[in-house]
């Protein structure tokens, strides 16, 4: 029987790549899965040698986050990253518009802008804001915080919106207004509930990238307008090594990226390319 | 249909004008800025320092000895991640490209360490690396194993971020090749296994040079960013022991913020920048790859 077996070499085959796949998988998400147990443990379970796999899961790390003021910085996160995404999205989406339809004399100068701005490091800026924030008594405020995340969220939304913009038939909107309806009306009826998805892409997006930020935080604030991620690094530095609440605090942390990520998957390498490849 | 294309126009420009008022302000103003501080011996702990000193800063970055070790750590740095990222992306994306039951779950687990907050990332690593907490104690204290302060040895503490930092941006090398592949065409690849080649040739000789641009992308992308490596050093190291982890980006740092020379720091930020200028538009060369001129 040699086709018989062929097929059953081919098919023994196929049943090894995936064992294998999450094999991978599971080592490669194992730092993550510790850290997970790490914020559930007590003191004692955290630091019992040699380490414990099985343990009663405690809450105490996440209720303790709550006496170590945590809100406040959560609370300044999700304001933070808020209305960059709002403001971004006001001025992004009608440029990025504008760039798609009108003729392209911008857009190559636009495109590199955009992708230098990107590629350069954020101290470039870090600097500059820091002096200026200074003068004009803008350290360790919210508007701080939410001017300086324009500076790659803005060139974000334009940068992916355009793609979706280019995506749009103008045929669609000429008809529009051979049918009697002004450029406003073309827009609001026609062309924004077509790219419904990538504004909802473009702003889950910069969200991510303010929510995710450290550095312009740990440079421009100090107490007030401090954000999550510095919040849980001081945990490190000033209280001691408190490895409960800089585990559990990283958990909520990156929770809502986890759920938020997933749903824009596929324009990760947009996101993160703008600017450089097509989107 | 003038008066449309005139009124087009306008609407067009003031739609842009806006976008392009705040774009501007936020990013070429301060850089112009960051040029400027850099010709002053810019100290915020002397107030009569903001003055023009021509190329001084620039002039001192040559002599300067940390300067030199930090472009060192940094060529070390980068090296190793974007090779390693290169071909453990390359692997993982032909591990993801093959049909697979739960093949969209599959990727999507593979992309976590790339969307995780960095400083998140940082942590994870801190503690794995931290002899008190590491899980790999399951392994070694069973076995009278002795680990070594990976964070605090010179020898191996650059290596701790190698790896941390490998492990978090893999998934972006990976979703490049990824895609790569699913664009590449069949044709050569069915002629190829009509002609007997083995999956190996297949790899090497049709493959891999239709994914010569995408691997070119993905990796002066990582090497750009590589430039930028904060979180996990300051997390980790702090550019320590010594100065054994402090690539040029962490110098300029502590030079501006653990320190006050704004100046100094500035025109190392400058020169870092032109750097990654020509990098990008090496990028934007890169054939295939740039969007339509419309």
């Amino acid at each position: 029987m040699p086709t018989d077996a062929v097929a059953r070499s081919s098919r023994s085959r196929v049943d090894w790549w995936l064992p294998l796949t999450i094999g991978v998988l599971l080592l490669v998400l194992s730092p993550v899965v510790w850290l997970l147990m790490m914020s559930f443990k007590t003191e004692v379970d955290a630091l019992a040698m040699p380490p414990k796999l099985i343990f009663v899961p405690t809450l105490e790390n996440y209720s303790g986050l709550l006496e170590a003021r945590f809100l406040r910085p959560l609370l300044n996160s999700v304001v933070v990253a808020t209305v960059t995404t709002v403001l971004s999205l006001a001025l992004g989406v009608p440029a990025a518009y504008a760039l798609s339809r009108g003729r392209a004399w911008a857009t190559g100068g636009i495109a590199f802008w955009i992708l230098a701005t990107r590629m350069a490091p954020p101290i470039a800026f870090a600097i500059p804001f820091f002096l200026a924030y200074r003068t004009i008594g803008w350290l360790d405020t919210l508007s701080g915080l939410i001017v300086i995340y324009l500076t790659f969220n803005l060139s974000l939304v334009i940068w992916l919106m355009r793609a979706f913009f280019d995506g749009i038939p103008v045929s669609l909107e000429e008809a529009a207004w051979i049918d009697g309806a002004s450029l406003g009306q073309t827009i609001r009826a026609v062309v924004l509930p077509l790219t419904a998805p990538g504004i909802a892409a473009s702003a889950i997006l910069c969200f991510l990238a303010a929510w995710n930020d450290f550095f312009f935080a740990l440079v421009l604030t100090r107490s007030s307008a401090m954000t999550a991620p510095v919040a849980i690094v001081n945990f490190m530095h000033y209280a001691g090594w408190d490895w409960g609440r800089i585990t559990a605090g990283s958990i909520i942390v990156a929770l809502p990226v986890i759920a938020f990520a997933v749903p824009v998957r596929r324009y990760l390498v947009s996101g993160l390319t703008a600017g450089a490849l097509k989107g | 249909m003038t008066s449309h294309a005139a009124y087009r126009r306008r609407v067009v420009a003031i739609l842009l004008a806006p976008a392009l008022f705040v774009l501007i302000a936020v990013t070429a103003g301060p850089l112009l800025y960051l040029l400027v501080t850099s010709f002053t011996p810019l100290d915020l702990t002397r107030p009569d320092s903001f003055r023009f000193s021509g190329f001084d800063n620039y002039r001192e970055l040559l002599r300067d000895d940390r300067f030199w070790n930090s472009v060192g750590v940094q060529f070390r740095l980068s090296a190793a991640t974007v090779l390693a990222q290169l071909v453990l992306g390359l692997g993982l994306a032909l591990l993801l490209n093959r049909p697979l039951p739960f093949r969209e779950a599959l990727r999507t687990g593979f992309m976590v360490p790339m969307v995780l907050p960095p400083i998140i990332v940082a942590i994870i690593w801190k503690i794995w690396f931290t002899p008190l907490l590491t899980p790999l104690n399951v392994l070694t204290v069973p076995l009278g194993i002795v680990q070594p302060s990976w964070l605090t040895e010179p020898a191996l503490a650059l290596g701790t971020i190698v790896l941390a930092d490998v492990w978090e941006w893999t998934p972006f090398t990976t979703l490049i090749l990824l895609a790569a592949l699913q664009m590449m065409p069949d044709e050569p690849l069915e002629a190829a296994r009509v002609d007997g080649a083995s999956p190996w040739q297949q790899f090497l000789w049709i493959i891999l040079p239709l994914l010569r641009p995408a691997l070119m992308a993905a990796g002066l992308f990582r090497l750009i960013d590589s430039f930028k490596a904060f979180p996990l050093i300051f997390v980790m190291t702090g550019g320590g022991p010594g100065v054994a982890t402090e690539p040029t980006n962490y110098y300029a740092y502590t030079q501006a913020f653990n320190q006050t020379f704004i100046g100094y720091s500035s025109a190392m930020i400058v020169v870092m920048l032109m750097v990654t200028m020509a990098l990008s538009a090496l990028i934007l060369g890169l054939p295939g790859l740039q969007r339509d001129a419309d």
